[in-house]
């Protein structure tokens, strides 16, 4: 799961940024649509909807630096959940095996087949 | 205090909350006829929050129905008496609890972790062509002995975690350092105590020794299950830790990394939907 998205208080998102989600109202109506460039104006009209935070895209949206940084937060998250699992110890060959398809998993590597 | 013994958490099972008297009733009509089980549907129909429960479940898109159902009876024509009995079963237990008695316990992060364990062992289940409403509700109850000995021995048990923090060891062994009984043994009771079905109180029994002589192919499942939820961090626990997978149990779901990426997928899938509607 890498995170591209973050959740911003209204008053912090600044004209120009992107909303990484469909955004809507109380009832479920779609007030805007993923991918929108948001304007003044439209933060101005969120603000009357009762919208008091956003989902936005992270910085450069294809940021290889971002993604980078989450795919090592989530090895290090791993190491610790996996940490009983000693891959030299072959006896415990099926913990490793999990832990390495989790890895491929949350790193989203394909399998090669 | 003396620590408990098995006998002792026996003799209190009475203390821990009940299950509704109807859920307890259903759980013991698996061989009664059908006229007796369309009466039982309508006394659940009187528990208007497990009956709606229930029916979220039931209309989850897990099941895919084209339409909504909106009574038990419905459940019952369209899903089949053994699933609906599952969901209403899965509906009653999540709520029956007391939250909050043991400092430290975290409540939301026990149940988060038994609903991946549920829904980890109905994909699994799905994928092996075993009964997915015996494995979904295996893995939903296979640490309610944690809760049992959490309700009736609250501040020992706040020694437990204390001890698991300290020494980086699983629950189990935690408890036995501290308390004595395990949550398998306290779970075993209380299936007993709940007239569960031979096959669940068995599955239950041998989550934590699937390779054991005739564990049986549930215990494998619950046991991998519940591994494969701590590896995914559902329960989003800071002290999260991934017990030892039993070779034997890995061996027999016999699965290639690609089934297993998608394991993982539907699991996460399956717990973003089905926890929302338990954890209400």
């Amino acid at each position: 799961m890498t995170t591209r998205y973050q959740h911003l208080a209204l008053d912090q998102v600044r004209p120009g940024m992107i909303l990484s989600d469909v955004l809507r109202d109380g009832q479920g109506a779609v007030l805007l649509a993923a991918g929108t460039v948001l304007t003044e104006n439209m933060l101005a009209r969120l603000d009357q909807h009762g919208i008091e935070s956003l989902p936005i895209l992270r910085d450069g949206a294809g940021g290889s630096e971002a993604e980078a940084t989450d795919s090592a937060a989530a090895e290090a998250r791993l190491a610790y959940l996996f940490r009983h699992n000693d891959p030299d110890n072959h006896d415990d060959w099926a913990t490793g095996l999990l832990r390495r398809y989790l890895t491929d998993y949350r790193l989203g590597r394909e399998v090669q087949s | 205090m003396s620590l408990p013994t098995l006998a002792d958490v026996v003799a209190q099972l009475d203390d821990l909350p009940s299950l509704p008297a109807v859920v307890m009733e259903l759980l013991s009509a698996v061989d009664q006829a059908d006229a007796d089980i369309s009466v039982l549907a309508k006394k659940v129909s009187h528990d208007q929050a497990l009956t709606a429960k229930t029916l979220r479940l039931a209309n989850s898109s897990q099941f895919g129905l084209a339409v909504k159902l909106t009574t038990i009876q419905q459940a019952i024509t369209y899903l089949g008496f053994e699933t609906t009995r599952n969901l209403i079963l899965a509906a009653a237990v999540t709520g029956c609890f007391p939250a909050g008695r043991c400092p430290g316990f975290d409540d939301k992060a026990f149940w988060r972790h038994s609903i991946g364990a549920a829904c980890a062992a109905r994909v699994l289940a799905r994928r092996l062509h075993f009964n997915q409403d015996i494995a979904f509700t295996a893995g939903l109850l296979h640490d309610i002995g944690r809760l049992a000995l959490v309700t009736l021995y609250p501040e020992p048990y706040a020694g437990v975690l204390a001890y698991r923090s300290a020494h980086d060891v699983t629950v189990r062994e935690a408890e036995r350092a501290v308390l004595g009984v395990d949550h398998v043994e306290a779970g075993a009771a209380l299936a007993e105590h709940w007239n569960f079905s031979p096959t669940m109180a068995h599955g239950l029994a041998q989550h934590h020794t699937p390779e054991a002589l005739g564990a049986g192919f549930l215990a494998t499942i619950v046991h991998v299950a519940d591994a494969v939820v701590h590896g995914l961090d559902l329960a989003a626990e800071q002290e999260e830790l991934v017990p030892t997978v039993s070779a034997v149990a890995w061996t027999a779901l016999a699965l290639d990394e690609t089934a297993w990426l998608d394991v993982f997928r539907e699991t996460e899938l399956q717990f973003g939907e089905i926890s929302r509607v338990l954890m209400e």
